[in-house]
């Protein structure tokens, strides 16, 4: 699905030059679930937004599916991230002003997709992940698990091919984390093609293979046997 | 404790650019506004204050609340006659003086010049207006021949104002008088309803010789009455007297069978020298007035003003609670109590008020000078004293520093710490908060919506006036003024004669009535079979007027200089025989089409040929007159003034103007005009004016009214956008996440924007709903203020939601830009 060559990442200040990836080679299947670890600072989540087109690459090539999106302007990639890839995040960013089931709508609002079809894509979404009883409340009604529930239906909602998560059990507790992470890796098991970024060992087992980094570099990368 | 309030206020106004700069610029601005006004309206309504003795100093006023036909009228004059049976009827008057005011040609070696508020006293005005002096003594006007020239017309007419002793020249009626100057009266301040440059005592009787029915006439207010009160009287119970009096003074006259009386359509008062400025009588004034309702306007549209800005600081205050929320929280774990937080918010906002009325003081003494020559007004900025600002100053800190801290003192002190703390929330934001702001909002752009849409209607009624047709080709005429002087008497058709050979001139007319001329003449007619006489206006005009002015006749003819009976003249003075013959006679008049519809006619033709009967005074009865053509309605004077209902009568001497039609070069033509008026005419200055020139002046007062709305709104605007501004940052600002977030989710920056534009679009949308009603109300009740008017399409309502709304919108794209354009990472990864 999607094939990175020699990527890299400068950021560059007037006195100082940081290497936030340095020569990342990956590959990565459709139908896969990777997990992506590594000490603060090595490069994981910028990683992530390089994979997601929040942040694209000062050097090397990123080809998704069979384009190349290494050089492509803002509204291009804005284009290619809406029909292909969901995020999840740590931190939820829910609108705090909006109900589960607007801020779950609010995935489509972009897409050209029907006031009916949408209506009809929420309501199964939020069955999916169990938070149909809740559609009416706002997310600081709601507890951490599920909110992120909530947050998963919004990364799901307009089908993408992809679905990046950036530490999402980190604001949770044990028992909601470990809530989440089954229901990824249900969502795998149903097709879904997965990134994950995470600090936990325990939650990185749920992957189907892991990819560890250090100072920008992939250092080692490890399959689940099957 | 204080130390700390004052350390942390300092530092929120300095962290704060630019909310500081918005509040400070907002209420500066507002202040000063406030201030500027103060200061027009301690002007307006100081007016003869610094009169001595004006406490006791009364102009005597003739009102028409009522009259029988055409409107109201309340005029500052009074008849000659009035002042006679004042003095003799009222002990508590102790002397009065009647005013003419003229502009006599002065005679200096030889030459002759025009001269501007010249006043004709019968007695001596000294005693009764106590005007200061510069040189001479407060017995100079005691007996006729004397003269008080001001200091300014001294240095005009002698090159010095050491002129006590003097002899100053004035040709009046025609014949040339000798004034000794016994006094150099100070110049009169702006502040006065007086227009003086000198006074002249004549004696009256001796004056009006000629014309003996003005001594006696109730119904001639030709001149001002002044009286002065005897200390201690209240003038109440004098004017209180006045009806009864005006029935023992006024005799019944009989017109046409019917018994008449001056006295029942009019009313008469003392009004005090300090309150005839603003008074109810803005009619036949020395130098125009001003009324309450204009001022109170401004007055109410500052303190709009000020409260746009006092808006802005109140929403933005409680806009950026949520900044400020953990300081609230620590202050309050540290053992402050709500009122301790209360006074310390308090405290920073008549801080904020105390540093912007710094600023305002300083923007006002910069605006002053050019505010009050835009004006034409003394106004002055001193700090203490009476007219101090010092005072009003203080107030204005203290009251913006409460209305615009008070809510959210108690907005931010009611904080609870705990779930401050928890939260760890950067941005709380309280429910409720956003929707008072997006009211005041609301409010503030319905005031700014408001104000656009008087000046475009302003303007638009100015342009509509000057651009009206008049019912006359009012383009391309010379009016010549002066015609009516004693010298020119039975030289006017001769020297109409002469200007017609000039090249360019295409018609010369003469008349009474021209180019917005200020001669107001009217006469009772009889008809048959009414018992109540029709007021028509009364002008004489000479043959050469229709083609001069462009006049149209819709039924029968204009005047023949063939056909005797179309002829009125008479000699000068007329003779009781020349009257009575040509009342006896009749003669024929030609009306225009409003003055043939209060004579009964449905349309023009039916009055062509009817007779009937004009009044010619107590001693002459009627005269039969024949209609033999009616003229389209012409509208002579400004769209304010009702249209005219007017009788023309012929005359070939007698006329007050000349009205030259001309093509080709103005100055040439105009040149060519005063050229030939030197020859003929050497002792009377030469003065005219193009139509253009004089439509220009009589829209003068609305062209001003104009610019002042149109100031007034660029300020609300501007007030209204700086506090836009601010909350489109600061929603910017909060709505950073979500916007991250819509971003990640696919929203374009145009989708971004447009989400922006909206939320702000929105509260001036609904700001139209409540601007456009008022605004048309305010605008409607104007408009009727004017004869004929512009139409109030929706036009001028639409144009100013559209400005609005794109101001608005231009206020706020550059943050929406911004925000809608940054990278969503940044705001996603952290809370």
């Amino acid at each position: 699905m999607l094939r990175m060559r020699d990527v890299m990442r400068l950021y560059r200040t007037d006195s100082v030059e940081t290497v936030a990836l340095d020569g990342i080679d990956l590959d990565i299947a459709a139908g896969e679930f990777v997990a992506i670890m590594g000490p603060s600072g090595c490069g994981k989540s910028t990683l992530l937004n390089v994979i997601g087109l929040l942040d694209s690459p000062t050097g090397g090539s990123y080809v998704f599916d069979t384009t190349e999106v290494a050089g492509l302007g803002e509204a291009k990639l804005a284009e290619f991230r809406k029909a292909n890839i969901g995020f999840i995040f740590q931190s939820f960013n829910l609108v705090d002003e909006l109900t589960v089931r607007d801020n779950i709508e609010l995935a489509l609002l972009y897409h050209d997709v029907s006031a009916r079809e949408r209506r009809a894509r929420t309501e199964e979404v939020m069955d999916r992940v169990g938070i149909a009883h809740r559609a009416r409340h706002r997310p600081s009604q709601l507890s951490g698990g599920q909110q992120q529930r909530v947050a998963v239906a919004r990364a799901l909602v307009a089908a993408p091919k992809l679905i990046l998560a950036d530490e999402p059990t980190g604001n949770l507790d044990t028992n909601h984390g470990e809530e989440v992470m089954r229901m990824l890796q249900q969502l795998n098991g149903e097709g879904s093609t997965i990134v994950m970024v995470t600090h936990s060992p325990a939650h990185a087992d749920y992957a189907s293979r892991v990819v560890n980094m250090l100072d920008g570099r992939i250092l080692q990368e490890r399959r689940r046997a099957a | 404790m204080w130390r700390n309030y004052v350390t942390v206020a300092i530092n929120a106004l300095a962290k704060n650019r630019v909310y500081s700069v918005i509040n400070l610029l907002g209420l500066a601005i507002g202040m000063a506004a406030c201030l500027l006004i103060l200061a027009f309206i301690r002007y307006e309504t100081s007016f003869d204050r610094w009169l001595p003795d004006a406490e006791n100093t009364y102009q005597f006023q003739t009102y028409f609340p009522n009259p029988r036909d055409g409107p109201p009228a309340f005029l500052q004059m009074a008849s000659y006659v009035a002042e006679e049976r004042l003095k003799k009827d009222f002990p508590q008057v102790e002397s009065t003086v009647y005013v003419l005011s003229g502009s006599p040609t002065i005679v200096k070696d030889g030459k002759v010049a025009t001269t501007e508020d010249y006043l004709i006293a019968d007695g001596d005005l000294l005693s009764v207006i106590n005007l200061p002096l510069l040189r001479g003594s407060k017995t100079a006007l005691n007996a006729p021949d004397n003269a008080v020239l001001t200091h300014s017309e001294a240095i005009r007419q002698f090159g010095t104002d050491d002129v006590v002793g003097r002899t100053i020249s004035l040709i009046q009626k025609g014949k040339t008088y000798d004034y000794r100057i016994n006094a150099v009266l100070a110049d009169l301040p702006k502040d006065s309803h007086l227009k003086i440059n000198g006074v002249f005592r004549r004696d009256f009787t001796s004056y009006f010789a000629q014309e003996p029915e003005f001594l006696t006439c109730w119904g001639c207010q030709s001149g001002w009455i002044y009286a002065k009160l005897k200390p201690g009287t209240d003038p109440d119970t004098l004017n209180a007297q006045l009806p009864a009096w005006e029935k023992r003074n006024i005799p019944d006259e009989n017109f046409g069978g019917t018994r008449y009386n001056t006295g029942d359509d009019a009313d008469w008062k003392f009004v005090n020298v300090r309150d005839v400025h603003l008074g109810k009588a803005q009619a036949a004034t020395m130098s125009p007035g001003n009324d309450r309702g204009t001022i109170a306007t401004f007055a109410i549209i500052a303190l709009l003003i000020l409260s746009m800005a006092v808006v802005n600081f109140t929403n933005l205050a409680t806009a950026r609670a949520g900044k400020r929320a953990r300081e609230v929280a620590l202050r309050k774990v540290l053992g402050a109590t709500r009122k301790q937080l209360i006074a310390q918010f308090v405290g920073e906002s008549l801080l904020v008020a105390l540093i912007a009325v710094v600023i305002a003081l300083a923007l006002s003494e910069l605006l002053i000078r050019p505010f009050a020559a835009f004006l034409d007004a003394d106004l002055t900025f001193d700090y203490v004293g009476s007219g101090g600002m010092l005072l009003p100053a203080i107030a204005l800190v203290i009251i913006v520093g409460l209305l615009g801290g008070l809510y959210p003192a108690f907005f931010l002190s009611r904080f609870q710490p705990a779930s401050v703390l928890k939260a760890n929330k950067s941005s709380a934001e309280t429910p409720g908060s956003g929707r008072l702001r997006s009211v005041l909002v609301v409010g503030q752009f319905a005031i700014s919506i408001a104000l656009i849409i008087c000046t475009a209607v302003v303007y638009g009624q100015t342009v509509y006036a000057r651009s009206v047709d008049p019912g006359y080709k009012r383009d391309h005429i010379l009016q010549v003024d002066n015609l009516s002087r004693y010298q020119l008497i039975g030289r006017g058709e001769q020297l109409a004669e002469r200007m017609k050979r000039i090249p360019g001139v295409v018609a010369v007319g003469r008349t009474d009535i021209g180019v917005a001329t200020m001669n107001n003449s009217n006469s009772g007619v009889l008809v048959p079979g009414r018992t109540e006489p029709v007021t028509l206006g009364r002008y004489r005009v000479d043959a050469g007027f229709k083609d001069a002015m462009g006049l149209k006749v819709v039924a029968g003819r204009w005047f023949d200089p063939a056909r005797p009976m179309d002829d009125q003249s008479t000699s000068f003075p007329e003779t009781p025989a020349e009257i009575r013959a040509l009342v006896a006679r009749g003669s024929n008049v030609v009306v225009n089409e409003y003055a043939a519809r209060k004579l009964g006619a449905r349309n023009p033709q039916d009055v062509i040929g009817k007779t009937v009967r004009l009044g010619m005074g107590a001693d002459y009865g009627e005269m039969p007159i024949t209609i033999v053509g009616v003229v389209k309605d012409s509208r002579f004077r400004s769209v304010r003034e009702p249209l005219d209902p007017i009788m023309f009568l012929g005359t070939r001497e007698g006329t007050t103007h000349m009205v030259i039609r001309y093509d080709g070069d103005p100055a040439t033509v105009r040149a060519g005009v005063e050229r030939v008026w030197n020859q003929a005419v050497s002792d009377v200055p030469f003065e005219a004016k193009f139509s253009e020139a004089i439509v220009e002046d009589l829209y003068e007062a609305e062209e001003r009214r104009a610019q002042i709305f149109a100031g007034f709104a660029i300020l609300a605007v501007v007030i209204a956008c700086l506090g836009l501004f601010g909350l489109a940052a600061f929603t910017a600002e909060r709505r950073t996440k979500e916007i991250g977030i819509r971003k990640v989710l696919g929203a374009r920056t145009l989708d971004i924007v447009r989400l922006l534009v909206w939320q702000f679009s929105r509260p001036v949308l609904v700001a139209n709903l409540i601007a456009w009603p008022i605004a048309w109300w305010v605008m409607r009740d104007w408009l009727n203020g004017f004869d004929t008017r512009m139409a109030l399409t929706p036009l001028p309502f639409l144009v100013a939601g559209g400005v609005a709304l794109g101001i608005a919108v231009a206020t706020i794209a550059g943050h929406a830009f911004k925000v809608a354009r940054a990278n969503p990472i940044k705001a996603l990864r952290y809370e």
